[in-house]
């Protein structure tokens, strides 16, 4: 599976970063490493939604720290089981 | 338009206390010829800037429109107003003029011999004595090399240190040997002013007993870089944008994610993203095969912009850039270092995301940072050209 995390200017500064950060901590926690390729990827054209994610090939906009267990267990967890 | 080219930079540290530096370093960087001139007034504070302004504006004014360095000196001698206190005007000063021909020629009045490194290793230079209303100067006419680099200095720096941490403070031998040391043949001359200058402010253990001033010029092959941000504001100049840029020689770089994206249709090549931050607060970088570096736009130019501000301002000795990974110092080791002609390929299309009033960026904002940076990059002395689409 191919996640991307949009590195575009709006979503680095609604925290890309920490997108990644987290998302890099979840694989780990749930063994997925060897399932999962996690990549940075230029503005994903979502740009006014927050930041933005790319699941193989589906758009998951408005990802936050907050809501991102939420959006792994359903957009990532879901479709590997 | 000739192959060599001159890049000067200089660094002042001002005496403790004070808050006008009593050295001056004025360049003149003609088509023909480089003009550099430093110039260390009587004293310090506001005296001795104003002596070393004169100084140093007017020799360079006249010496770069071909004027005799006899009537340099005779001019100044009359100029300058003379000190209540010691009933004299007095300014030592360095001159050194290089022109794209390869000629070099130095005149030195009372300051520490100037420093020429070739190939990393200092080499002496022959002096002719000659008086001059009263003044004694020293006069040499020799070829430089590409690579050459010279070292002009006030004696703060062979005083650095005297007293305090040396007995004798920190002597011209002492000088070369550190520049021999610290150089690289990629070193740029603001770099290597900035690297002897700190040197000087470590021995005078950060409160300089003197106005300490390097000032250095480099003989260098012209290099340019091509930078390009923002896709056109109307969407039928891509091609013509894209064409112009991908024409030029020189290095290229790619700023912003839909520029960059344009760019891979272009040259039907995918982009490489890194997920590595070398910074967290810099997005990480990309890769296109036939682009030498790939950014993201307007945060990593905002950044490049803070640190073009700190290198091209005169008291600055840090080179924070150098050796970093992220986007910002990327641009900025390619812009500052490498560069001696700058040409920015700007779109001015309107980013539908960026109007968005959380967010700190507009179109006027990307304006304004490259109008910014093109005019710090002027100041280093770089040719700088802005092409707007």
């Amino acid at each position: 599976m191919d996640i991307s995390v949009c590195i575009g200017s709006s979503c680095h500064l609604r925290g890309s970063y920490d997108i990644i950060k987290g998302l890099e901590a979840l694989i780990e926690q749930h063994g997925l490493q060897n399932q999962i390729n996690l990549a940075a990827a230029f503005c994903l054209g979502n740009c006014t939604n927050g930041v933005t994610i790319k699941v193989n090939d589906r758009i998951v906009t408005g990802v936050s720290t907050e809501n991102l267990p939420q959006v792994f267990k359903e957009h990532v967890l879901k479709a590997l089981s | 338009m000739s192959s060599i080219c001159m890049e000067t930079g200089f660094v002042s540290l001002i005496k403790k206390g004070e808050e006008l530096c009593g050295d001056r370093v004025a360049t003149v960087n003609g088509e023909d010829c480089c003009t550099l001139v430093l110039a260390d007034g009587l004293g310090s504070g506001v005296k001795a800037n104003i002596l070393s302004t004169l100084t140093a504006k007017i020799i360079a004014t006249m010496m770069s429109n071909g004027l005799s360095v006899e009537e340099c000196v005779s001019t100044i001698a009359q100029t300058l107003p003379v000190c209540k206190v010691r009933q004299i005007a007095y300014c030592t000063f360095t001159i050194l003029q290089v022109s794209t021909n390869g000629d070099a020629y130095l005149v030195q009045f009372d300051n520490p011999a100037a420093i020429l490194l070739r190939d990393g290793q200092s080499v002496d230079y022959d002096q002719t004595q000659k008086v001059i209303c009263g003044k004694t100067i020293y006069e040499s006419r020799f070829k430089v090399r590409v690579g050459d680099l010279f070292l002009l200095m006030s004696d703060g720096v062979i005083h650095a240190g005297v007293g305090e941490v040396l007995n004798f403070g920190w002597q011209r031998e002492n000088v070369v040997e550190y520049a021999q040391e610290k150089y690289a043949p990629d070193i740029s001359a603001k770099a290597m002013a900035a690297v002897i200058c700190e040197a000087c402010r470590d021995l005078y253990l950060n409160k300089p007993g003197d106005d300490t001033t390097v000032a250095a010029l480099k003989v260098r092959r012209r290099q340019v870089v091509n930078l390009m941000i923002g896709p056109p504001a109307d969407k039928r100049d891509d091609e013509t944008m894209m064409q112009q840029f991908f024409s030029k020689g020189g290095k290229r770089i790619v700023c912003g994610g839909s520029t960059s994206q344009m760019v891979s249709r272009y040259l039907n090549k995918p982009i490489r993203c890194s997920i590595d931050y070398a910074d967290p607060e810099i997005p990480p970088t990309a890769a296109i095969d036939g682009v030498d570096l790939v950014t993201e736009g307007v945060i990593t130019i905002g950044k490049v912009l803070e640190t073009a501000r700190g290198f091209s301002s005169e008291n600055d000795v840090s080179l924070r850039f150098q050796n970093k990974k992220d986007g910002a110092s990327l641009i900025s080791q390619l812009l500052f270092e490498e560069a001696t002609d700058v040409n920015f390929f700007v779109g001015k299309a309107v980013n539908p995301s960026h109007q968005n009033p959380n967010l700190p960026i507009n179109i006027n904002i990307k304006m304004e940072l490259i109008q910014n940076l093109a005019d710090c990059l002027s100041k280093m002395g770089k040719k700088v050209k802005v092409n707007f689409y």
